[in-house]
C-alpha cells in the first residue's frame, strides 16, 4: 500500500492546491474581468453616442439589453443633442464674427500704428526743423544786435560829424561874410580909383584935344604947300573914318559902368601918321606879328558871314582852336594827338607845322601873350609846351591824375595853371618846372581862365570858382544853372563867358560876380563838355558853336542873334576862336575839319572846301 | 488508475491566481486599472498574456509600447520557464493572487529572451518535448511521430485542450515493459539561491538492481543538500507543481503523471517560510 500512499497523498495535495489557489480565487476573478469589460463596453457605447445620431437605431435594432428605458434615454439624448447642435451652430456663427471683427480691428490696429510712425516721424522731423530755426533764430538775434551797435555807433559819429559840420559852416559863412565885405570895399576902392583915373584920363584927353586943337588952329593958320584936293579927300576918309570909329566907340562909352580903353586916340593917330606920307592899311591888316599892343588896342571886328576855307584839320576830332596873339598864326588840337600850326594867308589856312609829343587827344591850346610858346593840355594827364619857331617840345608837365582840360598861362607867363578831370587845379612854375600848387575844386575842371589877380574855373558842378593867385585860395563861386564847359574873358577883363550844357551862356560881370546877360538861340545846343566859346576881340559879340553844326553869333549889347552860319559845318562845332584882329573867325568841329569864317567883302572870295 | 487520469486532469488544469499590475512607471493616459487572471500551471507567460497586454495597452501611449516583460519583486520572470514553475520557485507560500509587474519598457536583455511570437514559444516547447524524448526513449517516438503530431501537441497546450494533447502525449508516456520504466527521466531540479539555473543529470528510474528510484533518491544524487538530515528540521521543499510529493513517491510515475506538458519534471527546491 505503499503505492497507495505516495499516490493519495499526490492526489490530496493536488485538489488542495487547487482549492487554495484556484477555486478561492476562479470566481472573483471571473467576475472582475466581467466588469472590467462592461465598463470598457460603456465607454465605449457612450462615446458613440454622442457624434452619432443613427447608433439609436442600431442599438434599437441590435437588441439593446434594456428597450423602453434606452427610448427615454435616446429621446434625452436626440433633445440634448439638438440643443446642443443649436447652441453649437450660434457659436460658430458668433465665432466667425468675432473673427471678422478681429481682423478689421487688426487692420485698423495697423494702419494706426502707421499713422502713428509717420506722425512721429514728421514730428521728429519738425523738432530738427525747430532746432534748426531756433539756431537761425540766435544767430539773426545776435546779428540784429551786432548791427544795431553799430549802428548806434555810425548815429553818434554822424552826431559828433554833423556838428563840426555845422562848426564848420558857421565858421565857413563868417568867412565868407568877411571875404564879401573885403571884396566889396576893395572893389569900392577899386572903382574909386578906376574914377580917379577916369578923371584923370578925361582931363588929359581934354588937354591934348585942347592943345591938338590949339596946333590945329596954329597949323590952319599957316599956309599950307601942298595940293589940297588928295589931301583934304585923305582927311576927309580918314576923318570920317576916324570919326565913324569913334561914333561906335562913344556910342560905347555911354553905356554904364563899362571900362573903355583909348580906341579914338590910336584911330587919329593911324590918320595923322597917314596925313605925313604913310600909306593906311586896310583896316583889316593885322598888326605885324611880334609888336602886340597890350589889351588896350580894340581890333577891327566884323560879324563874319562866308566861310571863306574849310579844311581837313586833323585825323579825328578837332578839340581846340586858338589864334596866335599877332593873328597869323591859328594853332589846332584834336584826338589825334597832335597840335598843328597853320598860317591865315589871303584867306587860306596854310599849314605851317605840327607839334608832336602828347600820347593823348589834345582838349585845349593857348599861346602866350609873346606867341612864342605854346600850351596845349592832354587826355594823357599832362600839359606841354613848345616853342613855336622850332616845334620844339620844351616842358612836359605832368602830375594830375586825371584829363587835364584846360591849361593856361597866367599873365606874367611865368606860370601856368591847369585844371584836369581830377578835380583839381595845379600852378606851375616854368622856371623851376615843378607844380607849385595844387588846390582841389571839389569838380571837375572844364575850362580856366586867369586875371592878372584871379584865376576862374568852370566846373562840371555847376560852378564858376574864382581863386585869388596870391592867396591861392579860393575866393567865390558862383552857381550856374548847368555844367560850364568854357570861360572867356573879354579884353579888358570885365567880363567873364561862360556857356553852359544848358545851352545857356552866360555873361558874368567880373565886379559884382552876378550874370549880367544871358545869351541863348533856338537851335543852339551845347554839344558837349569842352565845347568853347569866345568873346570878339572888342567884347561886342560872342561867337558859339552849336551841336547840329550851326555857328551862332550873338550881339552883347543887344543880347540877340547877330548872325547864324549853318550851312558850312556838318557835324558839331567844338571850339570857336575869333582872331585878335577881330577879321576872322575859325571854328572847328568833331569831323575834323575847321573852317575859316570872314567877310566876304569885294564877292567872290575863296571858298574852298 | 482512475486517480492517475485525476491526477493527470488535476496537473493539467492547475490555476494560479495572478494580478497584473503595470509598473508605476510606465507613462499611462489615465490610470491603469489591475487585471487579473488565473494562469495555467503548465503553460508560458507569453503564450497566456494576451489578454493582460490588450487591456494595458489601452491606457498606455502606443508609441511607448516596446516588449511586454514581467517581473515579480525585481526578478525578471523568465517565459520559457512554465508558469507553476516559476510561482512555486518565486512566490509559493506568499499571498495570494500572485503580483506580477507589468513592463514595456527597458526589456532586460542580459536576464531574459525575446519572445516576438508564438513561434518562438512553440519552438522552445517542441525542442524540451524532443529533448525529454531523447532522454526517455533516444528519441525513437518523438522522431516516429507526424509533423501533424507534434501540431496537435502544440496545439493542445495552446487552446488548453487536454483530450487532444494528451491524445498524442500518451505515446510518449509508454515504455517497453522489459525496460521498466524509461531510459532517463527528464528532470531539472531549479533552486532559488544558485548560480546555475537547474540541475539537469541523466538518472535511471531503476537502478541496475532494479531498485525503484524514487524522489528521494533523486534529490540525494542531485541535491542532497535539499534534504534535511534526520533530527534537523525541514530547510526545504521539494515542490513539484506546487505540491510537496512524499519522497518515496517512484521517480517513474512523477515523470508519468506529474510531468509538464513538455515531459520533463520540474522540481523546485524552495526554503521552508519561516512564518
Amino acid at each position: 500500500m505503499e503505492q497507495g500512499v505516495w499516490r493519495r497523498h499526490v492526489s490530496d495535495q493536488l485538489k488542495q492546491r487547487d482549492r487554495v489557489q484556484r477555486q478561492a480565487f476562479e470566481e472573483l476573478i471571473h467576475q472582475y474581468t466581467r466588469l472590467l469589460e462592461k465598463s470598457e463596453l460603456q465607454a465605449v457605447l457612450s462615446e458613440r453616442y454622442q457624434p452619432d445620431k443613427y447608433d439609436l437605431q442600431r442599438g434599437h435594432e441590435g437588441g439593446c439589453v434594456d428597450g423602453p428605458r434606452s427610448d427615454v434615454l435616446q429621446q434625452e439624448v436626440s433633445q440634448m443633442r439638438i440643443k446642443h447642435q443649436e447652441e453649437l451652430t450660434e457659436l460658430h456663427k458668433k465665432r466667425g464674427e468675432l473673427a471678422q471683427s478681429v481682423i478689421e480691428l487688426n487692420n485698423q490696429i495697423q494702419q494706426k500704428d502707421k499713422e502713428i510712425q509717420s506722425n512721429e516721424a514728421k514730428m521728429l522731423e519738425y523738432h530738427q526743423q525747430i532746432s534748426g530755426l531756433e539756431g537761425d533764430c540766435r544767430d539773426l538775434r545776435g546779428l540784429l544786435q551786432d548791427l544795431e551797435r553799430a549802428n548806434q555807433t555810425l548815429k553818434d559819429e554822424y552826431d559828433a560829424l554833423q556838428i563840426t559840420f555845422s562848426a564848420l559852416e558857421e565858421k565857413l559863412r563868417k568867412t565868407s561874410e568877411d571875404n564879401q565885405e573885403l571884396v566889396s570895399r576893395w572893389m569900392a576902392e577899386k572903382s574909386q580909383e578906376a574914377n580917379k583915373l577916369n578923371a584923370e584920363n578925361e582931363r588929359d584927353t581934354r588937354r591934348r584935344q585942347a592943345k591938338l586943337q590949339k596946333e590945329l588952329a596954329d597949323a590952319a593958320k599957316e599956309p599950307l604947300p601942298i595940293d589940297p584936293d588928295d589931301d583934304i579927300e585923305v582927311l576927309a576918309e580918314e576923318a570920317g573914318k576916324g570919326g565913324g570909329e569913334t561914333s561906335p566907340s562913344r556910342m560905347l562909352s555911354r553905356t554904364p559902368s563899362k571900362k573903355i580903353t583909348q580906341p579914338p586916340p590910336g584911330g587919329l593917330l593911324d590918320s595923322i601918321s597917314n596925313i605925313f606920307g604913310r600909306r593906311a592899311p586896310p583896316p583889316f591888316s593885322s598888326s605885324p606879328e611880334g609888336s602886340e599892343t597890350p589889351s588896350g588896342v580894340c581890333a577891327e571886328v566884323r560879324v563874319p558871314t562866308t566861310a571863306i576855307h574849310m579844311f581837313d584839320a586833323h585825323d579825328g576830332e578837332v578839340n581846340a582852336v586858338s589864334f596866335s596873339p599877332g593873328s597869323r598864326l591859328l594853332a589846332t588840337g584834336g584826338m589825334d594827338r597832335k597840335v598843328k600850326l597853320w598860317e591865315v594867308v589871303s584867306g587860306h589856312c596854310e599849314p605851317k607845322g605840327s607839334l608832336t609829343g602828347s600820347n593823348a587827344g589834345i582838349t585845349s591850346i593857348e599861346f602866350d601873350s609873346a606867341g612864342s610858346f605854346l600850351l596845349a593840355a592832354s587826355n594823357d594827364f599832362a600839359s606841354r609846351l613848345w616853342t613855336v619857331e622850332d616845334s620844339r617840345l620844351r616842358h612836359t608837365l605832368t602830375g594830375h591824375s586825371g584829363k587835364v582840360l584846360s591849361a593856361r598861362f597866367l599873365l606874367d607867363n611865368t606860370r601856368i595853371v591847369s585844371g584836369s578831370y581830377d578835380r583839381t587845379l595845379k600852378l606851375w612854375d616854368l622856371r623851376s618846372k615843378v607844380c607849385m600848387k595844387t588846390v582841389f575844386a571839389g569838380s571837375s575842371c572844364n575850362d580856366i581862365v586867369c586875371t592878372e589877380q584871379c584865376v576862374m574855373s568852370g566846373h562840371f558842378d555847376k560852378k564858376v570858382r574864382f581863386w585869388d593867385i596870391r592867396a591861392e585860395s579860393m575866393v567865390q563861386e558862383l552857381q550856374l544853372q548847368g555844367r560850364v564847359t568854357s570861360l572867356d574873358l573879354n579884353h579888358d577883363r570885365t567880363e567873364l563867358l561862360s556857356c553852359s550844357r544848358d545851352d545857356l551862356l552866360n555873361i558874368i560881370d567880373l565886379r559884382t560876380c552876378s550874370v549880367r546877360h544871358t545869351l541863348s538861340a533856338q537851335g543852339f545846343k551845347c554839344g558837349a563838355d569842352w565845347t568853347r566859346v569866345t568873346f570878339s576881340p572888342d567884347g561886342c559879340y560872342v561867337a558859339g558853336g552849336s551841336a547840329d553844326g550851326a555857328l551862332y553869333i550873338w550881339n552883347v549889347l543887344t543880347g540877340k542873334v547877330e548872325r547864324t552860319l549853318d550851312r558850312s559845318h556838318n557835324s558839331a562845332i567844338n571850339s570857336v576862336s575869333w582872331s585878335p584882329s577881330g577879321a576872322y573867325v575859325v571854328s572847328v568841329e568833331k569831323g575834323s575839319k575847321a573852317i575859316l569864317w570872314s567877310t566876304c567883302e569885294g564877292g567872290g572870295a575863296n571858298v574852298s572846301r | 488508475m482512475a486517480d492517475d487520469k485525476d491526477v493527470l486532469r488535476d496537473v493539467w488544469f492547475g490555476r494560479i491566481p495572478t494580478c497584473f499590475l503595470l509598473n508605476q512607471d510606465e507613462v499611462t493616459e489615465r490610470e491603469a486599472e489591475p487585471y487579473y487572471l488565473l494562469l495555467p500551471r503548465v503553460s508560458y507567460l507569453t503564450l497566456v498574456t494576451d489578454k493582460v497586454k490588450k487591456h494595458f495597452h489601452k491606457v498606455i501611449r502606443t508609441e511607448d509600447a516596446e516588449e511586454m516583460w514581467f517581473e515579480y519583486e525585481g526578478t525578471p520572470l523568465k517565459w520559457h520557464y512554465p508558469i507553476g514553475v516559476l510561482f512555486d520557485l518565486h512566490a509559493s507560500n506568499t499571498v495570494l493572487p500572485w503580483s506580477i509587474t507589468v513592463h514595456f519598457k527597458n526589456f532586460p536583455d542580459r536576464d531574459l529572451l525575446h519572445c516576438p511570437s508564438h513561434s518562438v514559444i512553440e519552438a522552445h516547447f517542441m525542442s524540451s518535448i524532443k529533448e525529454a524524448d531523447a532522454l526517455k526513449h533516444k528519441s525513437q517516438v518523438v522522431n516516429d511521430m507526424q509533423k501533424k503530431d507534434h501540431k496537435q501537441l502544440w496545439m493542445g497546450l495552446q487552446n488548453d485542450k487536454f483530450d487532444q494533447f494528451w491524445a498524442m502525449n500518451r505515446k510518449l508516456m509508454e515504455y517497453p515493459t522489459e525496460d521498466g520504466g524509461f531510459r532517463f527521466i527528464p528532470f531539472r531540479i531549479y533552486q532559488t539561491m544558485s548560480d546555475r539555473p537547474f540541475i539537469q543529470k541523466q538518472y535511471r528510474p531503476v537502478s541496475p538492481e532494479g531498485n525503484v528510484h524514487t524522489l528521494g533518491d533523486l534529490m540525494k544524487a542531485m541535491y542532497p543538500v535539499a534534504l534535511s538530515n534526520e533530527g534537523e528540521p525541514k530547510r526545504f521543499q521539494v515542490v513539484i507543481h506546487g505540491i510537496e510529493p512524499l519522497l518515496e513517491t517512484p521517480l517513474q510515475w512523477l515523470s508519468e503523471h506529474l510531468s509538464h506538458p513538455d515531459n520533463f519534471l520540474h522540481i523546485c527546491v524552495i526554503p521552508v517560510p519561516s512564518d
